[in-house]
C-alpha cells in the first residue's frame, strides 16, 4: 500500500549559495589516496563525502558505508566558467535583454500582448497550471522571435550589440570575446519580473547561477573506486575528471598570484572551461571527447543519463524485484489453466507473507512451529527486523510473537502468483495463476495458455512473481487470473484455448462416423470428470458427438456456420457439425465466445481444461501421426502436378510471345512490361491454388497432415503442397520474383540473359519430397535468405514502433464518466469507443447485441 | 455528464490507451514489411504493413503513395469518353513526360525542348499550348521551333541559371491538377461504374473539376483531409486508414483500439504524431519525456525554466518508486478532518 505521496517537483538551478550549504568540504588537494592507502583530506575521496569500504564511518554522519546517503563537496573556481549545457539558454536571454537598462529589449505596451508564462508552485491546480503553460509557451515562442530581430532597446533606446554566439561556450559582441565573468554581471542585473516574460522562474533559476564559481562535487558512493584484483585502486571516470578541474584550478591560481601574463591567464582559463564542459557531457559538439589512458572516451555526467543503458531508462524505468524464479517450462494437461506447476525446490525458497492479528495468533504460532515443507522461514517483526527461523530459535521466537509481527512462509498450493514470458508484448503476457507444488525443476502450465505468452516448451524459460501483501494478491487474483484473459483486449476474440492436436482430437471425435465402444467413452469422460454417460445408439456403441456433448451445459442451443457445414447444437447436444478450429480453436470462436457469454468465465475455464484433456486423451488413441508416408506422392498425383506446370508455362510462353510481337493488352495504368510480369505473377498465384484443389481431391481422409490442415490445428494445404507437389514461386526483399543475381540480365551463369520465364526467376517447381534441383536449391536458399534478412529488420522497426506507441498512450484512462483522458485530464473522447463496452468483451456484447434481433 | 455503466463496460481507470497500444504494437512483429502481391493484378501499388502503420502514426505530412479515389457524377459515370476527357483534364502530366530531350545551348543562353510527338498525342495537348504555359509560367520568350520542338531565350547566360531554368521546365506541370498524379480509369465491376484513380492527393484541386461527385471523392493522404474538411474528417481517415492497413495483414483489431489512437493524435485540433516530436515530446512531465528519448535536452530545459513536474502521469511515478495512477492505483481512500477526530484509537 501507498502511504506517502509526491505532489509535485521543482526543477531549478543551485545557486552558489546552495552550492556553499550542500557541500560538506571544500575540496582543495587534486589527489586520491596518499602512500598509505588512506584518503586524503580535502582531496577527492576524503571521508567527509562518505565512504565506501565497508569497515569504514563516514566523517559527516557516523553512518556505514552501507546507511550513509553521501555527502557533497566542492570546488571553488578561482575563475568562474560558463555551464555548457545551458549555453544556449544564455544566448537568449542575453538576445532578449538591453546591455544598458538590463531590461527586456520591449517597452511595457509591447509587452502586454505576451502573457507571462508563470509557472508558479503554489499555483499546481493541475488543470490551470496546464492551460497557463500551454498559452503561456505559445506566445512565448513568438516573443523571442521578436526580441531576436529587434535592433534597439525600446526603453533606454541602446542599440542592440551584435552578440554572436560560438559552440560550446564562448560568446562574441563584434570580435571581443565575452569573459564569464562580464556574462554574469549582465544577467545578474535581469530582474525576476523580466526573467518571467521569458518563461523563467527567477527564484529557482537565476540565470547567472549558470556561470559556475563553485562546483558540486558528487558524494563518493556517486563515483566509487574499485580494487582490482591486483591490489591497484581504479577511479571511477568522474573522479577523474574532477581531478582535471582541480588540477587546471590549481595552476591557475598559481599563475594569477604569480602574476602572470594575461595570454597565460586565457590559455588555462579556457582550459578550465573544457574540462567544466567536459565533465558535464564529453559528447558535447565540437570539443574534443577526454580520454582515459587506454584512449576510452570518459562518461561523464550526460553520459551516466543518457540513452537505453543510462540511468533513466535502465535504472529508474526498469525495476527490478525479489520474490521471483525463473526456469524452464514444460506442458502438464493436467495443471487447470489458471494454475501453475511450481518445482518445490523453488517452492520452498519463495516465501509469503502471513500477517500476525489477535485472530490468528495461535494458528501463526502453530505455523512457526512447524518443521516439514510449507513452514516459516522468517519473522519481520514490527520494527522492520527480520530474523530467520531456525531450530535453535523456533522456541524462543514463538515467545516473542507479537500482533503486528510478520511470518514469511514457504510458497504452497493455492498460493497466488504471477507467471510471465518475455517479450510481455502486451497485457496478457503476464497472468495470474494458482501455485500447485510438484517435485522436479520446471514450471508446468496447461498448453491452452500458450496462446496469449506466446509460449512453446523447445526450452522456453518463464518468470514467476509472488505478490506480498493482501491487495496486490486479491488484485491478481480477481483482475489478472488466466480464466479472466480468455478473451483477448486486442479484439476480443478466444485466445486462451485447446490448439494444436487437441483441435485435431477434438475434429476425429466428433466426425459424423465417430463410434466409441463403452470402455472408450468412460475413459473419455472419467477423464473429463464425467460420470455418466450417454445414450447409447442402436449397436451399442456410443457417438464421438454425443461425448463431446456431455461438456457442455444442458440448455446450450446454439448454431452457427463453418467452413466445415452447419454446427448445430440442441439442449447440450451437438446434433450436426464437426468441430473445428473455428468453432474450437483460437480466433472469432462463436461457440466460445456464447459458453463465455451465457455461463460465465468459470465455466468456459472449465469447459476449455476437461475437453482439452478429452481431445488430448482421444488424439493419443486414434494415434495420429505425421510421417514420410502423408507426403509419399502416387502417381496420379505426380501426373497431375506435371501437366499443371506444363499449362501454366505454356499459358506464360503465350504471354510472352504476345509481348514480344506487342499484341499483348497491357493493364489500365501499368506499361507494356509491367503488365507482363503481373500477369505472370498472377498466372503464377493460379497455378498453386489450383495445385492446392487438385492435392485435396487426390488426398483420402486418412492422410493426417490433410486432417490436420481441415481441423485448422496445424498446417495449410499450401504446406502439404509445397512438400508433394512444388514450392513455387521464392520472392526476393522487394516482393517481386528474382531478377537477377551476380550476372546481367540472369540469376545464374547458364541460364539465357533476359530470360523471364519461371524457372529462370525463381520458380522451383520441385518438391520436398521429390528433392530440389540444383538451380531450384539456389532459388530456395535466396527466398529463405530473404526472408531472414527481413525478419530481423522487422522485429527492430515493429519493436520502435511499439515502444512510441506506448510511450504516447500509456497516460490514457477512463474517468468515471467514461471519458478518456490524459494525464493533464484533458479529454481525448467523451465516450470511451463510443459505447463504453470494454475491449475484452467486444464479441460478447457483439453477440448479445445479435441474438436481441 | 452523467453516464451510467452497462453490462460489458470498462472501469474507472481502466489504461485503455496501454490496451491500445499494445493491440496494434504487439502484432506489429507479425506484419509484413513489403509483401510479394500475387493476387494484384488490379490493385495499386501503395505502401502497406509495417512501413504504412508508422507513416499514420508518425503524422506524415505525405504519404509514400498518395491515392485519390475520384468518383464521378451518375450522370456520366458510365460514359467512358466523358471519363475519359475528365480523367485527362485530371492527370497530372510534367513536361519530363512529354519532353524527349532537353537540349541547353549554354553559349546562347538559349533551351530546347523536343517533345515527343507520341506523348503529346496521347495527352492530347498541342505543341502551341505547352509553349505558351512556359512563357506563361516562366515569363520568359518562347518560340517554337519546327514542328516538335520549343525554343526557351532563358534571358542570361550564366550557367547556373540555365540549368536551374531547365530543371524547373522539366518539372513543369503542363496539363492537368498539379499534385494529382497520373490519373488511371478504373470500372466498378459491380455497378459497371466507371471512376479515376490519381497517383497524387491534391484533393482541393481535383474537387473543384466539373463533373466530380464531391461527395464520395476519396484520399489516403490524411493532411489532405485535414485540410479541406478537418480534423473530425481526419481523425476518422486516420482510424480507417490504420484498420485497412491491419487487415490487409490479417490482423485484427478492435476498432475502438484504433479510434482512440486517432483521437490521441488529433484531440490538440491538429494531426501529431506520438513520436518525440508529437504526443511523447509534448508530454506535461519532465520526468516521462526525460525518460523517453533526449534525456537532456528536457532535464536542461526544466531546469533553466524552472519547470514542475505534477507528477500525475505513469512514467514519473514508476520513476520514484510510486504506485501508478491508473487501475486500481487510481483509487484513493478520502476522509474528512472532522470525521478523522471521530475514530478511536482501539482499545487493548
Amino acid at each position: 500500500m501507498q502511504t506517502e505521496s509526491i505532489d509535485f517537483m521543482k526543477f531549478g538551478i543551485l545557486s552558489p549559495d546552495q552550492i556553499k550549504r550542500l557541500s560538506v568540504v571544500k575540496l582543495t588537494v587534486p589527489d586520491t589516496y596518499n602512500e598509505d592507502g588512506y584518503p586524503i583530506e580535502d582531496g577527492l575521496l576524503d571521508q567527509r563525502m562518505g565512504v565506501i569500504d565497508p569497515g569504514l564511518i563516514c566523517k559527516t554522519c557516523g553512518a556505514r558505508a552501507k546507511s550513509c546517503p553521501g555527502h557533497f563537496g566542492r570546488i571553488e573556481l578561482v575563475r568562474p566558467v560558463i555551464h555548457s549545457e545551458f549555453s544556449k539558454i544564455i544566448y537568449m536571454v542575453l538576445q532578449s535583454t538591453c546591455r544598458n537598462c538590463h531590461r527586456i529589449l520591449l517597452n511595457d505596451e509591447h509587452l502586454k500582448q505576451y502573457s507571462a508564462a508563470k509557472i508558479d508552485i503554489e499555483a499546481v491546480d493541475e488543470e490551470e497550471a496546464s492551460a497557463d503553460e500551454a498559452a503561456g509557451t505559445k506566445s512565448q515562442s513568438s516573443l523571442l522571435k521578436r526580441l531576436k530581430n529587434i535592433k534597439k532597446c525600446e526603453r533606454c533606446s541602446t542599440a542592440k550589440p551584435k552578440l554572436k554566439f560560438s559552440a560550446p561556450t564562448f560568446f562574441y559582441v563584434d570580435d571581443y570575446k565575452l569573459k564569464p565573468d562580464e556574462i554574469r554581471d549582465l544577467l545578474a542585473k535581469i530582474s525576476d519580473a523580466d526573467l518571467s516574460m521569458l518563461g523563467i522562474d527567477g527564484r529557482s533559476s537565476r540565470p547567472e547561477w549558470l556561470i559556475l564559481s563553485t562546483l558540486l562535487v558528487p558524494p563518493v558512493n556517486v563515483r566509487p573506486s574499485i580494487t582490482l584484483e591486483s591490489g591497484e585502486r581504479s577511479e571511477d571516470d568522474l573522479t577523474h575528471k574532477i581531478v582535471d578541474i582541480m588540477r587546471i584550478n590549481l595552476r591557475l591560481e598559481q599563475n594569477l598570484n604569480a602574476g602572470a601574463p594575461q595570454i597565460i591567464i586565457d590559455d588555462l582559463w579556457e582550459l578550465l572551461q573544457y574540462h567544466v564542459t567536459a565533465y558535464f557531457n564529453n559528447e558535447t559538439s565540437s570539443i574534443p571527447p577526454a580520454r582515459h589512458r587506454s584512449g576510452r572516451a570518459l562518461k561523464t555526467l550526460a553520459q551516466r543519463l543518457k540513452g537505453k543503458e543510462g540511468r533513466f531508462r535502465y535504472n529508474l524505468s526498469g525495476k527490478r524485484v525479489n520474490y521471483s524464479a525463473r526456469t524452464v517450462i514444460s506442458v502438464d494437461p493436467y495443471v487447470n489453466i489458471d494454475e501453475v506447476g511450481v518445482p518445490l525446490e523453488i517452492a520452498s525458497k519463495l516465501t509469503v507473507p502471513f500477517y500476525v492479528t489477535v485472530w490468528n495468533l495461535d494458528e501463526a504460532k502453530k505455523l512457526i512451529m512447524r518443521t516439514e515443507y510449507p513452514a516459516i522461514m522468517n519473522i519481520i517483526s514490527k520494527d522492520g527486523k527480520r530474523k530467520r527461523l531456525i531450530d535453535a530459535n523456533r522456541e524462543e521466537l514463538v515467545k516473542e510473537l507479537h500482533v503486528g509481527d510478520i511470518l514469511e512462509r514457504q510458497l504452497a498450493n493455492g498460493d497466488i502468483a504471477l507467471f510471465n514470458r518475455q517479450p510481455s508484448l502486451h497485457r496478457v503476457s503476464i497472468m495470474a495463476h494458482r501455485v500447485r507444488v510438484f517435485p522436479g525443476k520446471t514450471f508446468r502450465m496447461n498448453y491452452c495458455v500458450t496462446p496469449p505468452y506466446n509460449a512453446d516448451f523447445d526450452g522456453d524459460e518463464m518468470n514467476l512473481h509472488i505478490p506480498q501483501t493482501l491487495e496486490a494478491q486479491a488484485e491478481a487474483k480477481y483482475l489478472m487470473s488466466a480464466q479472466y484473459q480468455i478473451f483477448s483486449p486486442r479484439d476480443g476474440e478466444v485466445i486462451i484455448t485447446n490448439n494444436e492436436d487437441g483441435i485435431t482430437g477434438m475434429f476425429l471425435l466428433t466426425k459424423d462416423d465417430t463410434y466409441l465402444t463403452m470402455d472408450e467413452a468412460t475413459y473419455l469422460l472419467g477423464l473429463s470428470d464425467i460420470y455418466e454417460l450417454p445414450k447409447p445408439e442402436k449397436n451399442g456403441m456410443y457417438k464421438g458427438k454425443d461425448i463431446f456433448s456431455m461438456l457442455l451445459p444442458k440448455d446450450l442451443n446454439f448454431e452457427t456456420k463453418s467452413s466445415y457445414g452447419p454446427f448445430k447444437i440442441k439442449a447440450g447436444r451437438l446434433i450436426e457439425g464437426v468441430v473445428t478450429k473455428e468453432t474450437y480453436g483460437r480466433g472469432n470462436n462463436k461457440l466460445m465466445i456464447k459458453l463465455g457469454k451465457d455461463y460465465g468465465f468459470e465455466e468456459l475455464k472449465k469447459f476449455i481444461y476437461l475437453s482439452s484433456k478429452m481431445a488430448d486423451a482421444y488424439v493419443t488413441m486414434m494415434g495420429v501421426t505425421v510421417g514420410v508416408k502423408e507426403y509419399t506422392t502416387s502417381a496420379k498425383l505426380e501426373e497431375e502436378r506435371r501437366r499443371l506446370l506444363e499449362e501454366t508455362f505454356k499459358k506464360i510462353s503465350d504471354l510472352i510471345q504476345d509481348y514480344k510481337s506487342r499484341k499483348l493488352e497491357p493493364l489500365i495504368g501499368y506499361t507494356m512490361r509491367e503488365s507482363l510480369e503481373r500477369m505472370i505473377i498472377a498466372e503464377l498465384n493460379l497455378v498453386r491454388e489450383k495445385a492446392g484443389e487438385v492435392l485435396l481431391k487426390h488426398e483420402s481422409g486418412e492422410n493426417s497432415a490433410v486432417q490436420m490442415t481441415k481441423a485448422g490445428s496445424r498446417g495449410s494445404i499450401l504446406n502439404i503442397e509445397q512438400m508433394t507437389m512444388f514450392l513455387g514461386q521464392q520472392a526476393t526483399l522487394s516482393g517481386g520474383r528474382i531478377r537477377r543475381g551476380y550476372y546481367s540480365r540472369r540469376v545464374l551463369p547458364h541460364m539465357t540473359p533476359g530470360d523471364i520465364r519461371p524457372p529462370a526467376r525463381g520458380f522451383v517447381s520441385t518438391c520436398y519430397y521429390s528433392g530440389l534441383s540444383p538451380t531450384d536449391l539456389f532459388m530456395h536458399a535466396v527466398g529463405s535468405r530473404s526472408s531472414e534478412v527481413y525478419k530481423a529488420l522487422l522485429t527492430a522497426r515493429s519493436g520502435y514502433l511499439y515502444r512510441r506507441l506506448s510511450n504516447a498512450l500509456q497516460d490514457y484512462f477512463i474517468e468515471e464518466d467514461f471519458s478518456v483522458r490524459d494525464a493533464g485530464n484533458n479529454i481525448v473522447e467523451t465516450i470511451y469507443g463510443g459505447d463504453k463496452i470494454s475491449p475484452i468483451s467486444v464479441q460478447l456484447a457483439k453477440m448479445e447485441e445479435q441474438e436481441k434481433k | 455528464m452523467k453516464s451510467e455503466p452497462k453490462k460489458y463496460s470498462v472501469e474507472s481507470g481502466d489504461p485503455v490507451g496501454m490496451i491500445a497500444a499494445q493491440s496494434v504494437g504487439e502484432p506489429g512483429t507479425q506484419m509484413i514489411l513489403r509483401s510479394f502481391h500475387l493476387a494484384g493484378i488490379e490493385s495499386t501499388i501503395s505502401t502497406s504493413g509495417l512501413p504504412r502503420i508508422v507513416e499514420l502514426v508518425d503524422a506524415k505530412k505525405r504519404p509514400a503513395t498518395p491515392i485519390t479515389y475520384v468518383y464521378l457524377d451518375e450522370k456520366i459515370a458510365r460514359n467512358f469518353d466523358k471519363v475519359e476527357e475528365l480523367s485527362r483534364k485530371i492527370n497530372e502530366v510534367k513536361m519530363g513526360d512529354i519532353a524527349k530531350r532537353v537540349l541547353e545551348n549554354f553559349s546562347k543562353g538559349k533551351i530546347k525542348i523536343v517533345l515527343d510527338v507520341q506523348e503529346l498525342e496521347s495527352e492530347s495537348i498541342t505543341q502551341k499550348q505547352v509553349a505558351a504555359k512556359v512563357e506563361k509560367a516562366l515569363g520568359l520568350d518562347t518560340k517554337l521551333d519546327g514542328d516538335n520542338g520549343i525554343l526557351v531565350n532563358a534571358g542570361t547566360r550564366n550557367l547556373k541559371t540555365i540549368r536551374s531554368t531547365s530543371v524547373k521546365i522539366m518539372r513543369m506541370v503542363v496539363s492537368g491538377i498539379e499534385g494529382a498524379g497520373k490519373a488511371t480509369i478504373m470500372q466498378d465491376k459491380k455497378n459497371g461504374e466507371f471512376y479515376i484513380v490519381a497517383a497524387g492527393s491534391n484533393i482541393e484541386g481535383i474537387i473543384g473539376v466539373e463533373g466530380v461527385d464531391k461527395s464520395r471523392i476519396f484520399t489516403n493522404d490524411i493532411f489532405a483531409v485535414y485540410r479541406l474538411f478537418g480534423v473530425e474528417a481526419a481523425r476518422n481517415a486516420l482510424a480507417y486508414e490504420l484498420g485497412k492497413t491491419l487487415k490487409e495483414q490479417k490482423i485484427s483489431v478492435e476498432d475502438r483500439h484504433l479510434r482512440l489512437i486517432a483521437d490521441a493524435m488529433t484531440a490538440g485540433g491538429s494531426i501529431k504524431g506520438v513520436g518525440r516530436h508529437g504526443l511523447s515530446g509534448e508530454k506535461h512531465s519532465v520526468f516521462a519525456r526525460a525518460a523517453y528519448e533526449e534525456t537532456l535536452k528536457h532535464l536542461i530545459h526544466a531546469a533553466a525554466f524552472g519547470e514542475v513536474d505534477i507528477m500525475a502521469g505513469v512514467t514519473e511515478n514508476i520513476l520514484v518508486g510510486k504506485q501508478i495512477p491508473l487501475g486500481t492505483g487510481a483509487v484513493r481512500l478520502a476522509i474528512k478532518k472532522e470525521d478523522l477526530a471521530k475514530i478511536k484509537p482501539v482499545e487493548k
